[in-house]
């Protein structure tokens, strides 16, 4: 850890299990100011459960998380059961992320510029017009300027992946937390969606992400994690888990 | 004027109180309702919640009216309480019953709304770090009105035909006008088809404004033009 690359997420021993099925079995990742890290490994293996733990949409059952400076709440009953230890702490640390989803999970009885203002104005309490005026300069940068007063069922999938990014952005998270954000959509427009989070990754925006499409981790990745059965299986920069000296387990998911 | 002009004359001058029981009791019903499901959502109180909800959706209105009017307000302690100059009213104890019998329907339409919002719109807004009354008033009640609104009109338009049973605890209400004017005239069938035709009129007005709300919350939806 350098002066210049504060951490932005440090998260240790995450454990997680579902009516006794061990889902996460003690996982450690770390992430710098600017880092993109790509989570890859098969259908099942728990990159989703681990992203929603970062968050405490799921409460890991052990672990310690640190976001921004900020400790994840938990708590331990006297069963050992997790609990969150204190919701305002809770929400501090959610506002310090900001996850874009498999599904985009837009409002639908909002509009697109309600979507994109909910946060700042009623998490965050930014003035409304202040608000309005960034939320059109983040349609434009997403590409949907001229769509503020759609609803999201008007718009393709793309689109509201786009619009749900924005969303993520309004409230210039220290961490944006991506699920499989192009595996809903049609082919023709994965591109559209990947070339916005390339360009997000060019602007140093620390990035946490599970994805499927291999070309698109191995070009914006600081980071690649390989995760299978709960556990990270392999790691390392793209140069190295792409390259022949990657672990046979890897190489053996990227061509089965 | 003939009979039939000084019967619709009399039906309508019943209009109002016939109203006004719609509105009270659909207001206190929807009261009631939210209450109940906010109930049903923690563990300690959602027994009691089912209890009423399994009462007064399981025994007919009318039984419900009697058990008031005859029933409750003639108990001792009510006769000589404080409550007494509202249970001596037949048409306060026909809107209790309603507010009770209707709030259970209604209690179960929310409830069937709150289960259909999308668990990622709410996993979006916790994701954000919205606390629970920010979520409550922008997301979740929003999205139940909107997807509770076709089957809560329903209930609404239930609700203005059951006020006609006030008629049989002594309210004169459009019903009740209707039978009394029977009870003088003995022309029946005439009376009863100029008091089906007042309610049809209150009911169309009523199906007016609903639609009117849904289009308003949802502009590209389904509603009828
Ligand atoms: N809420 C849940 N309840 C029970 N089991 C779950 C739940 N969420 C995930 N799982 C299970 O945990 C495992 C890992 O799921 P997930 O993290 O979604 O995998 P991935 O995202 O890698 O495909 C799967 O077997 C899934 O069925
Ligand atoms: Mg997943």
């Amino acid at each position: 850890m350098t002066q210049t690359s504060p951490s932005v997420l440090s998260a240790r021993g995450i454990t997680k299990s579902f009516g006794g099925r061990a889902v996460l079995r003690g996982i450690d990742l770390d992430a710098q100011r600017g880092d993109v890290v790509t989570i890859l490994g098969g259908s099942g293996s728990g990159k989703s459960t681990f992203l929603r733990c970062l968050n405490l949409l799921e409460l890991p059952d052990a672990g310690t998380i640190e976001i921004a400076g900020t400790r994840a709440p938990l708590a331990h009953d006297r069963h050992g059961k997790a609990r969150i230890a204190n919701p305002k702490a809770l929400n501090a640390l959610r506002t310090k992320t900001a996850m874009v989803f498999q599904n985009f999970n837009l409002w639908s009885h909002m509009t697109v510029l309600d979507n994109v203002i909910a946060a700042p104005v009623h998490v965050h309490g930014v003035p409304r017009a202040q608000a309005v005026d960034r939320a059109h300069g983040l349609l434009e940068k997403v590409g949907m300027a001229g769509f503020a007063g759609h609803w999201p069922r008007q718009l393709s999938g793309g689109q509201q992946q786009r619009v749900a990014i924005a969303r993520a952005l309004a409230t210039d998270p220290d961490l944006m937390l991506f699920d499989e954000p192009t595996s809903a959509l049609d082919p023709e427009r994965v591109r559209e969606v990947l070339d916005l989070m390339r360009a997000l990754a060019g602007e140093g925006r620390t990035m946490l992400i599970v994805t499927h499409e291999m070309a698109f981790a191995r070009d914006v990745s600081s980071h690649v994690v390989h995760v299978r059965d709960g556990v990270i299986e392999s790691m390392g920069p793209p140069a190295l888990m792409f390259g022949p000296d990657a672990s046979p387990v890897f190489r053996a998911f990227l061509s089965p | 004027m003939d009979f039939l002009g000084t019967t619709s004359l009399g039906l309508l001058r019943a209009v109002p109180v016939t109203v006004l029981l719609f509105l009270a009791s659909a207001l206190g019903a929807s009261l009631v309702a939210a209450v109940l499901v906010a109930m049903q959502q923690a563990r300690v109180t959602q027994g009691l919640a089912r209890a009423w909800i399994f009462v007064f959706r399981g025994t007919p209105l009318l039984l419900q009216i009697f058990m008031v009017y005859y029933g409750i307000a003639a108990l001792g302690p009510i006769r000589h309480g404080f409550l007494w100059p509202a249970f001596r009213e037949p048409l306060f104890c026909a809107w209790l019953a309603m507010t009770c019998c209707c709030s259970a329907y209604i209690a179960e339409v929310l409830r069937g709304a709150l289960g259909a919002i999308p668990v990622g719109q709410i996993e979006a807004a916790l994701a954000c770090g919205m606390g629970r009354w920010t979520r409550l008033r922008l997301i979740v009640a929003p999205q139940v009105l909107r997807l509770a609104l076709p089957a809560y009109g329903n209930e609404l338009v239930m609700m203005i035909k059951s006020t006609s049973l006030a008629s049989s605890i002594t309210v004169l209400d459009v019903t009740g006008v209707a039978q009394q004017v029977i009870a003088h005239s003995y022309r029946t069938l005439d009376v009863f088809c100029l008091a089906a035709a007042v309610y049809l009129g209150m009911t169309a007005a009523l199906t007016a404004v609903l639609r009117r709300i849904e289009r308003s919350l949802d502009p590209l939806g389904s509603a009828p033009r």
